[in-house]
């Protein structure tokens, strides 16, 4: 059940599964998950690593420079400093609890495949989002409405995430899982951890005096302020 | 020392993804290095996860929570040890009084393990919780103490269900250890609400001061203060 494949191919498409520069493993993501599953298990995964790091910060970089054209002047380095800086933040604080609800679906995980799966999650939300950017940035240049703009982006990035946890959740899958309730509750931690995230590191659409906000506030309370009338 | 640190990291993960046919065999070992062990992990995963309960209240309350938590398992544990052992051998589970105590204290780890990799997350909570000073200091004290009952009783409720399929592995009867587990529970509930109170406060109330224990800590119990809010509450 839990044997190596063969060491330099993949099942599914006869590739190298130590081969995985950045082309490959975006290759790999969007046709073939399986290979990154299967390359996360090895002890040489240094390079499949790096990769997705490198495709995530890029990534979201990118898509950062495109929300924060909506406003210009500071937000065109803000917004991506925030969106990739609150990205990793939301998932190393959810990272522990990823591992333990995995034990508790009965996964036979090691930590290190854990955030490797963690990161192919990211890795995937932010492709998603720059095959996005094209269309948040018409948008951008084509409505003054704030509350638009954020409704679009949220919109984006859960697609985004949605295909994310499906490939973490098979990826745990393959590695055995039982019980996958717990994984479901980790999402929603994690989908929550991450709105809320973004509204700590606001302003990231808009504008303020402050690169932080003063006052703390709950993502829905500052949704709900956001869409009074005279806002 | 790295492949001794590997095998106690390997028992964890065994625990916490309820190997019972595994977790078996453990109760067959004489030594107290495992047992000592589960103490360590409640005693740093409880007072880590209790330090972030009492850090809205302030630092000092933090540290009170941080030492009362863990405390407050153990006092459980070894106050209901004695009945525990026995409803385990009355109700014809067939475990010695160690064994009893081995598995609750291996379910109380479990609990550990999951409060201490929720801590980040608590912390965060806690970051964007509007402060003490701020005028929705009620709201938000209300909201901290929601968050943590839903974070403890997931991880308790996660927990219990690996004890039962631990008893059932040992009694080979779901029927005996469905009893036994409700009647620890039932106890182990009874008493840990009133160490709960005695022990409180936890969080903190706004409008009260730090202290380690509230000056009327043994006066009045837990059940009698329920009873009168619900009198209050049908007046």
């Amino acid at each position: 059940m839990n044997e190596s494949p063969a060491p330099n191919q993949s099942a599914s498409s006869g590739m190298s599964t130590l081969d995985m520069g950045v082309g490959a493993t975006l290759k790999a993501l969007l046709k073939h998950p399986d290979q990154i599953v299967v390359q996360l298990q090895h002890d040489k995964k240094g390079r499949l690593i790096t990769s997705l790091l490198f495709i995530t910060i890029a990534c979201l970089a990118g898509y950062g420079i495109v929300v924060g054209s909506f406003s210009g002047a500071e937000q065109l380095w803000a917004a991506p400093v925030k969106v990739t800086l609150g990205t990793f933040l939301s998932a190393f604080m959810c990272l522990p609890s990823l591992f333990i609800f995995s034990c508790f679906s009965g996964v036979d995980v090691k930590f290190s495949e854990t955030r490797g799966l963690l990161y192919a999650m990211l890795t995937l939300n932010s492709i998603l989002l720059i095959g996005f950017a094209p269309v948040a940035w018409i948008f951008s240049q084509s409505t003054e409405s704030l509350v638009f703009m954020g409704t679009l982006h949220l919109v984006f990035w859960s697609v985004g995430i949605w295909y994310g946890l499906r490939i973490l959740y098979h990826g745990l899958r393959d590695i055995n899982a039982g019980n996958r309730g717990h994984l479901d509750v980790w999402g929603f931690i994690f989908v929550m951890v991450a709105l809320q995230m973004s509204t700590a590191l606001r302003p990231i659409v808009g504008t303020s005096e402050t690169f932080l906000p003063v006052e703390k506030k709950f993502f829905l309370a500052h949704w709900a302020d956001c869409m009074r009338p005279n806002n | 020392m790295i492949t001794r640190l590997g095998n106690i990291w390997s028992r964890l993960r065994i625990l916490c993804r309820g190997e019972a046919d595994e977790i078996a065999i453990w109760f067959e070992e004489s030594s107290i290095r495992w047992p000592l062990l589960c103490c360590g992990i409640i005693t740093l995963g409880c007072g880590c996860y209790g330090a972030t309960i009492g850090l809205w209240r302030s630092p000092l309350q933090a540290l009170y929570s941080g030492v009362k938590f863990p405390l407050l398992m153990f006092l459980t544990l070894l106050t209901n040890s004695l009945l525990n052992g026995m409803m385990a051998q009355l109700l014809g589970l067939g475990l010695t009084f160690r064994q009893t105590s081995l598995a609750i204290l291996m379910s109380f780890t479990v609990v550990a393990m999951f409060l201490a990799a929720f801590a980040p997350i608590s912390l965060f909570i806690l970051y964007n919780t509007p402060p003490l000073t701020a005028p929705s200091a009620v709201s938000a004290h209300l909201f901290i103490k929601l968050n943590h009952v839903v974070a403890i009783s997931y991880a308790g409720i996660t927990a219990n269900i690996r004890l039962y399929r631990l008893l059932t592995m040992l009694s080979g009867n779901h029927k005996r250890s469905r009893k036994t587990l409700f009647t620890w529970m039932t106890g182990n509930l009874f008493l840990g609400s009133q160490l709960a109170w005695i022990f409180r406060p936890f969080v903190g109330s706004p409008f009260l001061d730090v202290q380690f224990l509230r000056d009327d800590a043994f006066n009045g119990n837990f059940y009698e203060n329920v009873l009168e809010a619900m009198k209050q509450l049908l007046s």
